[in-house]
């Protein structure tokens, strides 16, 4: 598309992200021998992506409107840092076409799609009239623009349930679902207020609600050469507040006549706003299989690897190599995936008391490892969560030949995961991994809200597990007062036969 | 020594002797015990092979085997006395305390002071990480304190509402 832009040079990234993703970007740029400049607030110097890049640039206090999303402090650090190229990662500007637009105009490499795409995929509305232009199915629903008075005439006609939408929103803000007509008008103005005071903008309109509908997305990558093609899907609908937890590739819902489709929908929607790099299609698909496309992120999802397991490809080091103005590696479809892989989100959020965050010093922490196991973390043992940003703290993802496999890895290394310190959400992905729903592949997007309970699938303590544990729990306190009180001292050692409590000689080393 | 240790709202006493055996519930039992690193330890038991990583806070004896969280006291004699007469095992007795988990802003109190609550009932919203959060009573009883209120903003650990226990109806 743009010729004057192909094989440009790139030898050193600044990562204008922290946390899990900023570690990912830095190590694609270690596989290919590039230079990395990490970013950090106050508040994270200690962090692993400050710890893992060749340079560090601070760039401000700890609020994400101080630092992270101050445009003008990241492009001042890629100027003194040389770097010609910048990652935005997944949140922060990532999805901001002036940034991206600024990067273009000081002559850095955005390495994301051009500031149009970002612009026309950003609002829902216009990213509906976008594709629908070019035949892709969207939820049926109101223009943009329609008062109240309008969409409470024309909601009939779409029928209920009915979904009132932000057309600039995210993360679950500015929408409220409506079960009876005489509730719409309430809604619509709370959403209002909700999304005017959100991101300024008060715009809203509505869909319809699908009822037992799944989220499933498509993996897009498109390079300046004028190709573009989709790695297969995700499986997305294990979430709550609109926030997922677990993902998968592929999806027990689609087959490969499905896979074809909704594959090729995601290319023309992709097409339609003249997409490069990597991205993906969001899509609602209901019980019939009827699928509808929701929105585009126009960025790395968090939830890449699953798809980088089963295609073999590195979608950073991609984007890269697409940003670069090379052809991309990968030629054609995905329609076959290899085996099957599935992301747990390890967030800082105590499952037992309604996810609330949990923020604190990780006391220790013991990666789990071995055979198909994949982690993406941004911590570390000593390491210590503020409330600043994000709870979600790392990734695990395996891999496995089928989904039976695949869900007895993850029992396999949740159970190896060590973190202690903090609350965190190892044990609700250990009872969903063991609930039936979810291994028979029964689950929609409202599951874990509406049908999952910690305690249903939570097996008692076994009598031998509890004895163990108290047996533990007593010559580990023994210890901690016997070594406090100096009540054994080093001469005073037994050598009979005895099995020696705590074994002091290796304490005492 | 002898120690009275609860797990999971079970109780063992546990003895261990000066040449290091062990008497559990007055069974005596063989048990190697090995510190392998801060916090990491292993135990092998009747043939069987357990990693453990123990830890300390606040008074809790944390035990994660497995993937598995146990959390339990573990009192000795004279700590088990105080304790009995100061009637302070007893889990549901007296008064407990909703404590902020993290800096954050009070959005809400949606309850008052004498007001009757229910396990599980709503009774602070507290805002942090730019989510709202609703802290529930871990129990049934009656509000006694409000420390805070809605707009204010509040330090991590510090006690926001107290629940004393239901009286006793006549």
């Amino acid at each position: 598309m743009v010729p004057e832009q192909s094989q440009q040079k790139i030898k050193k990234v600044l990562v204008a992200n922290r946390g899990e993703i900023a570690v990912r970007i830095i190590r694609a740029c270690r596989d290919l021998g590039i230079a990395s400049v990490a970013v950090y607030s106050e508040a994270d110097r200690a962090s692993l992506h400050v710890r893992y890049a060749d340079e560090a640039v601070n760039i401000g206090p700890p609020q994400p409107r101080e630092s992270y999303l101050r445009a003008d402090k990241l492009l001042e650090a890629a100027h003194k840092t040389g770097a010609d190229a910048i990652h935005p990662g997944y949140g922060f500007l990532s999805e901001r076409s002036y940034f991206a637009q600024a990067c273009a105009d000081e002559g850095i490499i955005f390495i994301g799609p051009p500031p149009k795409a970002i612009d026309m995929m950003g609002d829902k509305q216009s990213a509906r009239e976008t594709v629908k232009k070019a035949g892709v199915p969207v939820v049926p629903g109101t223009e943009p623009g329609m008062h109240d008075d309008d969409i409470i005439a024309r909601a009939p006609r779409i029928g209920f349930p009915l979904l009132v939408k932000a057309t600039a929103g995210g993360g679950g803000k500015g929408m409220r679902s409506v079960y009876k007509a005489e509730d719409l008008r309430e809604a619509l103005a709370s959403a209002r207020r909700e999304a005017e005071s959100a991101f300024g903008n008060g715009e809203v309109y509505v869909e319809k609600l699908l009822v037992g509908a799944r989220h499933i997305e498509f993996q897009i990558l498109a390079d300046t050469h004028g190709n573009t093609i989709h790695l297969g899907e995700r499986e997305c609908s294990i979430q709550r507040r609109h926030q997922k937890l677990v993902e998968e590739s592929p999806s027990v819902f689609v087959d490969a006549d499905l896979r074809r489709r909704m594959g090729e929908m995601a290319v023309r929607a992709a097409e339609a706003c003249g997409y490069v790099n990597a991205g993906t299609i969001e899509c609602l698909v209901d019980k019939d299989k009827n699928f509808y496309f929701l929105e585009m992120n126009t960025r790395l999802q968090v939830e890449h690897p699953v798809t980088e397991l089963v295609t073999g490809i590195d979608l950073v080091k991609e984007q890269i190599r697409i940003a670069r103005g090379r052809r991309m590696g990968p030629t054609h479809d995905f329609l076959e995936p290899t085996g099957w892989a599935i992301e747990c989100r390890i967030n800082a959020e105590d499952p037992y008391n309604n996810f609330i965050p949990s923020i604190g010093t990780i006391s220790t922490l013991t990666i789990p490892t071995g055979p198909g196991v994949r982690v993406d973390s941004g911590v570390y043992s000593g390491y210590e969560i503020t409330p600043y940003y994000d709870s979600m703290i790392a990734k695990l993802i395996v891999w496995g030949e089928d989904r039976g496999e695949a869900i007895l890895r993850m029992r396999r290394a949740l159970e190896e995961y060590v973190i202690m310190g903090v609350k965190h959400n190892i044990p609700f992905h250990q009872n969903l991994m063991n609930s039936f729903s979810f291994i028979a592949g029964m689950f929609d997007t409202k599951f874990i809200e509406e049908r999952f309970s910690m305690t249903t699938y939570e097996e008692a303590p076994q009598e031998r597990e509890l004895e163990t544990a108290a047996i533990a729990a007593t010559l580990f306190a023994h210890r901690q007062r016997q070594l406090a009180s100096q009540v054994v001292s080093r001469g005073d050692r037994d050598t009979s036969n005895w099995k020696w409590v705590g074994r002091w000689e290796r304490m005492h080393r | 020594m002898k120690y009275v240790t609860t797990i999971s709202n079970k109780t063992f006493e546990i003895e261990i002797e000066r040449d290091g055996s062990l008497l559990v519930n007055g069974e005596r039992r063989v048990v190697d015990f090995l510190a392998l690193g801060p916090s990491l330890y292993s135990i092998l038991m009747d043939g069987l092979s357990h990693e453990l990583v123990i830890e300390e806070r606040d008074d809790t004896i944390e035990v994660l085997m497995r993937g598995k969280l146990y959390a339990g006291t573990v009192l000795d004699e004279r700590a088990q006395l105080m304790a009995e007469r100061s009637g302070g095992l007893l889990g549901d007795s007296g008064e407990m305390s909703i404590k902020s988990p993290m800096p954050g802003l009070v959005v809400a109190v949606p309850v008052a002071v004498g007001q009757a609550v229910e396990a599980g009932q709503t009774v602070i919203i507290l805002e942090s990480m730019k989510m709202q959060n609703e802290l529930k009573s871990p129990r049934d009883g009656v509000v006694q304190h409000i420390n805070v209120a809605a707009g204010q903003s509040v330090e991590q650990n510090k006690i926001l509402v107290t629940i004393a226990e239901l009286a006793d109806e006549e």
